[in-house]
């Protein structure tokens, strides 16, 4: 939207001045004046520019405040004060629409107009502000908004909607959802928290006043029945299963109807996901059923501030594009730093200079630090969907599980936690179905009913650990030998250690479960698991023991803007290796090499025989050294994959920025990136995993990088 | 498909004159120093850095399997925007921004003389000059660079 248009328009401005003078004139005794008023101030509202529905809210507070059969009494002077106030503080509120925190404003006024409202005497209760009345809800149910019929009037936003408007309803409405679902797992736990209770029906709540400003009246009554279903009846018969299920299949739909919603902003068909209308009916039969109480409204507080918890820091919402690219240009001024830093003329013959660009460089590395930071977010979101997943198919599978999560606060770059919540719903998936055992197995064997699944993040040099551990059956060394020896994945004669079997279980094609169910157990799984997170830079380990359990591991670099990697040389040319794959560089003595017949080139390092790959033949490069003892050797590895690669020499350690080089040309084998090195020119970064493949291929009928 | 009229960027490729939309072209720069991509097919030159972002260079001599030649004072890089990236072309010289008239584009000859045919959109004789106009989203097909890449591999790193 250009900013322009953010301004709303100087004629309604003025219109707001000439209300305020007319309240301001106005005498406690005059109620026809004061009727025609209101009815002004709610014709206002329609000439309010649609995106500032925040406003109207206060909007309607204001004629309320001026209905002239409310009470006569003592109050009302201060009543009309009241409402002047509001009014003023919503024509400021319009009239700056970039100010920093403009919601505090009209807050502060609208607090005061329902405190006096909600004194006045107890003679009138049907003048009482009630929230949905303020909302521009109806004061019917819902459940007349929708009738009790087989169809529910099609999903359609009216003509008029604004477009952003919708936008920002579908990104406010998925953190409540999310916020939500957290909640009531808590809940399920702790049924009495009060607190989480309180989350879930300001989620429904939040959700139900904007859905009913955009006349999503769908959606308003199921939000509206999920929001009484937590009621006063949790502190009936405390906090049941099915209560739980229902609240979260009502979650469910919500968050269906939003996708759908944010979809036909893009043009795709508005209609309501399948399923929703059971939902709602589900929700309708146990919201009539005898004694259950209306929704009382979450209070005055969690209605107009729909945006913000109480509590919760400040934040503003950032598009994401924007962000990256300012996180992108960080990276770059680094890189740029860099590159001055390097340039002899800032070096030690003019130390003045050199004091500066130091200092220059503590700034930028402070600023990257804080832009880095910009895109971190918690893991909780991604755990609190594993949490659910593995509630809802140990439940499908008839096992009882009890998850539990620590460091769901540590942080990571936000591309990275879509990246890494694939991986981790398939190994929750695994542990589920194949790890943790039904009741009665477990009991036979000793162990508790219930199955323990725990995920555990921690950050450490500079990498984020996640660990999923099951006390679960363990995996079974035997099965995936055969497995694996039945499809040609190991020869027959070959001896593997346990770690070395243990890893198998990541090669494509292996799956050792006895009966393929609906969730996994198709032979696709961890093989893609380990695949996307090596395409992340990042590394997965398993650990098992029979009978015990299995704890898969997984590690990947807080981000991938910045990488850190070794610029190697080789010929004319130059590469990066990431510095997470490189364990070690040596010079090999001449005697340490040797060959196996049909196998290859070998290099001794200590105690391990490495394949040896002439990174320069790979990659055809000429005019590279030949001689391994006059050049230089470095062991890079990949899972459990290591070789020793040939290079010509070391040049230095360095961060760069990685760009993708596929524009124009597509994947590129062996490179996974670019970057702009200290002298202006491009150097690829190498695709460790890749570059390992390639040499396996290369030599294809050997076990070369073993 | 064939040429629409409108104003024509026009290059040399040896003798040959080429003609491209002016609306595709981005910017013309000078050849800067380029990396070699290995693995790639011969007609990709490899990668440059424009103002930090990483672009590839396709030789269009080599794509249009012409002789090829080392850059020389005259060449070009023509940058284009195709498939949601920026590409840059490196052509011998660039000659100029030619208007071309309806009348004077003829379809393109059913065998091209040394251009395969499916790039070429249309035939422009002009002032006793003949110039071959080239769609160069076919050009730069993204369908076939992926495909020249001997497997998928993993995503790269954005």
């Amino acid at each position: 939207m250009p900013p322009a248009s953010r301004r709303t328009p100087r004629a309604i401005l003025s219109r707001f001045d000439e209300l305020s003078a007319a309240i301001g004139r106005l005498v406690v005794s005059d109620l026809e004046t004061r009727g025609a008023l209101r009815t002004d101030v709610l014709a206002l509202i329609d000439h309010v520019p649609a995106r500032e529905a925040r406003a109207c809210v206060s909007l309607r507070l204001v004629a309320e405040a001026l209905r002239p059969d409310r009470d006569r009494g003592e109050r009302q002077p201060a009543l009309h004060r009241a409402a002047l106030a509001l009014l003023e503080a919503v024509r400021t509120y319009l009239a700056s629409p970039k100010a920093s925190d403009r919601l505090s404003l009209i807050e502060g006024p609208e607090r005061s107009a329902i405190a006096i409202m909600r004194n006045l005497p107890e003679a009138s209760p049907a003048l009482k502000p009630r929230t949905s009345d303020l909302i521009g809800l109806t004061d019917r149910r819902p459940r007349s908004v929708v009738a009790r019929a087989d169809s529910l009037p099609a999903l359609a936003l009216p003509n008029d909607t604004d477009r952003s408007l919708v936008g920002d309803f579908c990104d406010e409405a998925r953190e409540y959802i999310e916020s939500a679902e957290a909640a009531l797992l808590v809940l399920e736990r702790e049924p009495d928290n009060g607190e989480a209770a309180q989350t879930v029906m300001r989620a429904f709540h939040s959700i139900k006043g904007t859905a009913g400003f955009l006349k999503l009246d769908g959606l308003v009554a199921l939000a509206h029945h999920g929001e009484s279903l937590l009621g006063e009846r949790r502190h009936g018969d405390g906090f049941a299963g099915r209560i739980s299920a229902l609240s979260l299949r009502a979650l469910d739909a919500l968050r269906d109807t939003v996708k759908n919603l944010d979809a036909s902003r893009n043009g795709a068909p508005l209609a309501y996901p399948p399923g929703f209308l059971d939902a709602l009916r589900e929700l309708e039969d146990i919201d009539a059923e005898p004694g259950a109480p209306a929704a009382e409204p979450a209070g005055p507080r969690a209605a107009s501030a729909p945006a913000r918890d109480a509590g919760a820091t400040h934040s503003a919402r950032v598009r994401l594009d924007r962000l990256d690219a300012l996180v992108d240009l960080v990276g770059e001024l680094v890189v740029a730093h860099w590159m001055i830093a390097q340039d002899p003329a800032s070096g030690h013959d003019h130390p003045e200079r050199a004091r500066k660009v130091a200092h220059a460089g503590k700034l930028v590395r402070h600023l990257h630090d804080m832009s880095m930071g910009l895109r971190m977010v918690p893991l909780r979101g991604t755990c609190n969907k594993l949490v659910r997943l593995a509630r809802d198919l140990a439940q499908r599978a008839g096992k009882e599980v009890d998850c539990r999560v620590e460091g769901e606060m540590t942080e990571l770059d936000r591309n990275m936690v879509e990246l890494v919540a694939d991986p981790l719903m398939h190994m929750v998936r695994n542990a589920i179905d194949h790890g943790i055992e039904p009741p009665e197995e477990r009991q036979i064997r000793g162990k508790p009913a219930a199955g323990c699944l725990t995920l555990r993040a921690t950050q450490m040099n500079g990498q984020v650990v996640v660990t999923l551990s099951d006390d679960g059956r363990g995996l079974q060394r035997d099965r995936i030998l055969e497995r694996a020896q039945a499809r040609g994945l190991v020869g027959p004669g070959e001896v593997l250690n346990d770690a070395d079997v243990l890893d198998l279980i990541f090669a494509p094609g292996l799956s050792t479960a006895q009966q393929v169910t609906d969730v996994s157990g198709r032979g696709v799984g961890m093989d893609v698991v380990r695949r996307n997170i090596q395409a992340l830079h990042g590394r997965v380990d398993v650990q098992s023991t029979p009978g015990q359990g299995t704890t898969i591991t997984l590690r990947v670099p807080l981000t991938l803007a910045i990488t850190d990697g070794m610029l190697v040389r080789v010929g004319d040319e130059r590469y990066i290796v990431p510095t997470t794959n490189v364990v070690v560089s040596f010079r090999p003595e001449r005697s340490a090499l040797f060959t196996v017949g049909g196998r290859g080139e070998m290099v001794r390092l200590r105690h391990d025989v490495l394949p040896l790959v002439r990174l320069h033949r790979l990659l055809d490069v000429p005019g590279a050294c030949d001689d391994p003892a006059a050049a230089l050797l470095m062991v890079v590895g990949a899972g459990e994959r290591r070789c020793a690669l040939l290079v010509d020499s070391i040049v230095g350690q360095q961060q760069v920025v990685a760009k993708p080089v596929t524009a124009g040309i597509g994947d590129v084998p062996g490179i996974s990136g670019a970057a702009i090195l200290g002298d202006g020119r491009v150097g690829l970064i190498l695709d460790v995993p890749q570059v390992l493949e390639l040499a396996r291929r290369a030599q294809p009928n050997t076990q070369a990088v073993a | 498909m064939s040429a629409v009229p409108g104003k024509y960027l026009t290059f040399f490729l040896g003798a040959e004159e080429y003609g491209m939309e002016i609306l595709a072209v981005h910017e013309i720069i000078g050849v800067l120093p380029i990396t070699r991509v290995p693995r790639t097919p011969p007609f990709v030159r490899g990668v440059i850095n424009l103002r930090g972002r990483v672009i590839s260079i396709l030789d269009l001599r080599r794509k249009f399997d012409l002789p090829a030649v080392e850059p020389g004072p005259t060449s070009c890089v023509i940058v284009v925007a195709a498939h949601a990236a920026h590409v840059g072309l490196l052509v011998d010289r660039v000659s100029e921004v030619a208007d071309i008239a309806a009348g004077d584009i003829e379809p393109p000859p059913p065998l091209g003389a040394g251009v395969r045919t499916d790039y070429l959109v249309g035939i422009a004789k002009s002032a006793a000059r003949v110039r071959l106009l080239l769609d160069i989203s076919r050009v730069i097909d993204a369908g076939d660079l992926a495909a020249a890449g001997p497997d998928g591999g993993a995503p790269t790193a954005a």
